[in-house]
């Protein structure tokens, strides 16, 4: 299988690629990009959406999406000339010599078909098997990457499979008939931090015990800390930067990788102190909430296991409180809860003491002005029919009762404050990048001038060196108003930055609490440890020479 | 899985209840009771009392509404939809054959131009903005929005008056054989099939081009996986899972509403007996035809429910 090593697997040079769109204009999305593969060795691809990572992932299978043309360099993959190369020949490539493996495996496998059908059919298809020699080695490939009871789990569909073992199904019909190459694109987005540890383990594994070469595209700096050699940094289609994964992350040359790492990794640093909670603003008792179920036709019967369950909450006044937790973790709800949009099945909820209604629509008008909430996705949270400035101004007329000039002084002071000028004023949400719709809602939420701001994952749908600076500069605003936030993440990195304390949240239980220094230093609970392990892997990489032992440390937590 | 079939059965015969029901409501509760409806007013002025209320005895409409209402559901059950007010024969009688013969009409479309627009539908996505495409859009946009009489009319002007191959209308009676009375309906089969294929060509096409831009026929692609295989094994059962109510209802809609066309080819379908039905004042025919054409509709939904949930796995939990 192994090549000579003189012969790269992929060699790049000078590749651009473009997208024509319906009028005939082109746009460039991988700009002059060069780089090689020796056969057996691994390359991380980084970058922030948009910058060509994905399209240039897909071209090493000689693959383009609708509307995308090579337009100019080479691309040799195992001594084919892809960017030229007759439809006959790329196909013989695929799967064979090169494979992929894509980013959503539930989405990537055929929902008809069982799974173990789905990996026969690349045996049959592709290397001529017969049905029976197909089938013994499905069985066989499956329990090489992991799957319990193979056979079972071969008679399944899609949707039935967790999304771990959903991963482990495509990469074994990617590897069915072991190509030279494999090109994993964000194989760990839609995972959670344990089972992606335990597929990044998989791919090291397979990657040593098979010889395949790597290309790891991610936009997550530390999967490619301790699965790749070597690492590519994109931006706007160009490689800005590019050496071994050692170098790159611990000098970094240039100043876009460094953003990125310090966006995604930096736990450096002091975590602001935790303050002694002599002054709770916000107190919450017994939190729960459940998801019914069921219809006409059915007994309605709530879930097994409920979203929330019994969570206490205290909120010191001007304090950051930050939650995190993994998706389905529950922090969410409990965001939606504080807010008054969902109502508690239980337990109690109080404002300096008093008592508050659990839906925002019994509260008292002062009461929905005092407590505020930032969303995900700011796009769908701001009116699209509204401009900027209407936004901003209508919680200031509404709670303030202020005129239409006034309001309008105010709302172009706060967005200025949040460093858009009075240019942004009459435009559309649709007219705005994600980060300036995010300031556009954050400056809507303190028009309010709350005593309690609720964010949740403001800046999940930003991108790495944006989400850095809307975070600056809510974490000045919420100074300069003294406001007490709740900050809802999956991201330690915005913790570490923000917040005093932390509370860790697992399947709707508080499995940790503490100040975020103390947490952070010495986790109690094994889950915050392997969620900190896990995104802290390049900062190690500074002070730990191998990385694959944290791999082994990682999967013993988990 | 079994279960799942199961509680859809139950629902279709409960939705076919409240539907008796409402038929019922509607046809009988509304003001005026059925000789009303039957007879004008100068009529019922000319009969003499006694005779009104014997007359009404006969009829049962002396009874209590809920009695009736009995009674119907009752008859429904048995295919007894009692007699016609004038001639005294009994409805199912009258409705039998031409329910039979709408079937076979709508059934002998849809036969044609299931396959017909299978490969169609799948053609325009697979070559997707190409000339195929734009071809069969167009071609569909035409076909499906010219009304049925037009087309219905051009072909007799065509293939009956200008190069007289085919009759203009149907020469078989009600009761012919299946094979006779189609033999003789060439003309009224083309100008249901133009629109059905249209229709059906468009709704496999969307369905298709859904199925082909999704992540597994990317997947699939990136392995080598043999076009052909990607696009019958894997997309196009993906493709009709979501048509599949589309087509019920489309079928349902051939079998109780082609009405023009049975009009101008004089098809002794079930609409012309509805059409008559109403004219002729029978509410108990016209009430038997709401029923069969409700029956049908909701039967070829829990077929197309069924057949779901044989196609995707996803659907079979509870």
């Amino acid at each position: 299988m192994v090549q000579p090593a003189s012969e790269p697997i992929i060699r790049c040079s000078g590749l651009s690629i473009g997208y024509v769109d319906g009028i005939g204009a082109t746009t460039r999305v991988v700009d002059h990009v060069s780089f090689l593969l020796e056969p057996g060795h691994s390359i991380g691809i980084v970058g922030e959406s948009g910058s060509g990572k994905s399209t240039l992932a897909r071209a090493l299978l000689g693959y383009l999406r609708g509307g995308g043309r090579f337009l100019g360099g080479q691309l040799e993959i195992d001594g084919v000339e892809v960017t030229s190369a007759a439809t006959a020949s790329i196909r013989a490539l695929r799967g064979l010599r090169v494979a992929m493996v894509p980013q959503n495996p539930l989405a990537s496998l055929t929902y008809h078909i069982p799974v173990g059908r789905q990996v026969e059919e690349v045996l049959r298809a592709r290397r001529g098997l017969l049905r029976l020699e197909a089938e013994q080695r499905t069985v066989a490939l499956f329990s090489e990457m992991g799957l319990p009871d193979p056979e079972i789990i071969g008679r399944r569909f899609a949707h039935q499979l967790s999304g771990g073992q959903r991963q482990r199904v495509v990469i074994a019909a990617a590897l069915a008939c072991d190509p030279a190459l494999l090109v994993l694109d964000e194989p760990t987005t839609a995972l959670d931090k344990t089972t992606e540890a335990q597929v990044l383990e998989l791919v090291q594994r397979l990657r040593s015990q098979r010889g395949t070469a790597l290309v790891l595209v991610t936009h997550d700096l530390n999967v490619v800390a301790d699965t790749c050699e070597r690492v590519i940094v994109m931006k706007d289609g160009c490689i800005v930067e590019q050496g071994p994964v050692t170098t790159v992350f611990r000098r970094p040359s240039v100043d876009y990788t460094k953003t990125l790492l310090d966006a995604s990794l930096d736990l450096t640093g002091d975590a602001p102190s935790a303050n002694t909670l002599a002054d709770v603003l916000v107190n919450a008792e017994k939190l729960s909430f459940s998801y019914g179920t069921g219809g006409w036709f059915k007994r309605p019967q709530r879930q097994a296991r409920p979203t929330l369950d019994r969570v206490d909450l205290a909120l010191g006044r001007g304090e950051v409180l930050g939650v995190i937790g993994e998706s389905g973790s529950g922090k969410t709800t409990l965001g939606l809860i504080l807010a008054g949009l969902l109502a508690s099945d239980q337990g109690a909820l109080a404002l300096e003491g008093h008592s508050i209604a659990m839906v925002a629509g019994k509260r008292r008008p002062e009461m929905r002005r005092r407590i505020q909430m930032v969303f995900q996705d700011p796009l769908s949270s701001l009116n699209p029919r509204q401009t900027v400035l209407a936004a901003v101004m209508r919680p200031l007329r509404l709670f303030f009762g202020l005129n239409r000039n006034a309001a309008r002084e105010k709302a172009a002071s706060l967005l200025s404050d949040l460093g858009l000028g009075p240019e942004y004023l009459d435009r559309y949400p649709r007219q705005l990048s994600g980060g300036q719709q995010q300031r556009v809602a954050i400056a809507r939420a303190f028009a309010a001038e709350p005593d309690v701001l609720i964010c949740d994952e403001i800046t999940s749908a930003l991108d790495a060196s944006v989400a850095g600076q809307v975070l600056e500069e809510l974490n000045a605003m919420r100074r300069r108003h003294g406001t007490s936030v709740i900050l809802i993440t999956h991201d330690l990195a915005v913790i570490w930055r923000m917040a005093s304390r932390v509370m860790v949240l697992k399947d709707g239980i508080v499995i940790e609490a503490g100040s975020t220094g103390d947490v952070f230093a010495a986790p109690k609970d094994p889950y915050t440890a392997a969620l900190l392990s896990s995104a802290t892997r390049v900062k190690r990489l500074n002070e730990e020479p191998t990385p694959s032992s944290l791999i082994n440390e990682i999967a013993h937590v988990a | 899985m079994l279960i799942a079939a199961l509680r859809r059965v139950l629902l279709s015969v409960i939705t076919l209840v409240m539907l008796a029901v409402f038929i019922f409501i509607a046809t009988e509760i509304m003001p005026g009771d059925a000789l009303d409806v039957s007879l004008s007013a100068d009529e019922i002025a000319m009969i003499p009392p006694e005779r009104l209320a014997k007359m009404k005895q006969d009829l049962g409409l002396d009874r209590p509404a809920h009695e009736r209402l009995l009674a119907f559901l009752n008859g429904a059950i048995t295919l007894d939809f009692g007699k016609t007010l004038i001639s005294k024969t009994p409805v199912s009688a009258i409705i039998g054959y031409p329910l039979r013969n709408s079937l076979i009409l709508a059934g002998a479309v849809l036969l044609i131009a299931i396959p017909l627009a299978l490969a169609i539908g799948i053609a325009a996505a697979f070559w997707k903005g190409r000339a195929v495409d734009h071809l069969v859009s167009t071609g569909s946009i035409i076909g499906y929005s010219i009304p049925e009489f037009v087309i219905g009319t051009i072909l007799v002007m065509l293939f009956a008056v200008a190069w007289p191959i085919f009759p203009a209308t149907i020469t078989a009676s009600t009761r012919d054989p299946a094979l006779t009375l189609l033999a003789s309906s060439p003309l009224a089969v083309a100008t249901v099939l133009i629109g059905s294929i249209a229709y059906l060509a468009r709704l496999l096409r969307t369905g298709m081009v859904d199925a082909l831009a999704s992540d597994f026929v990317e997947r699939l692609r990136l392995t080598g996986i043999p076009e052909w295989r990607i696009v019958f094994l894997h997309a196009l059962p993906a493709a009709v899972v979501p048509s599949l109510t589309a087509l019920a209802l489309y079928a349902a809609s051939l079998v109780s509403g082609i009405v023009v066309v049975e009009l101008v080819f004089a098809y002794p379908g079930l609409g012309q007996e509805l059409v008559r039905g109403v004219t002729r004042r029978e509410v108990h025919v016209v009430q038997a035809i709401a029923l069969c054409s409700a029956a049908v509709v909701v039967a070829l939904n829990l077929l197309a429910d069924l057949a779901i949930l044989m196609l995707d796995p996803r659907t079979r939990r509870a």
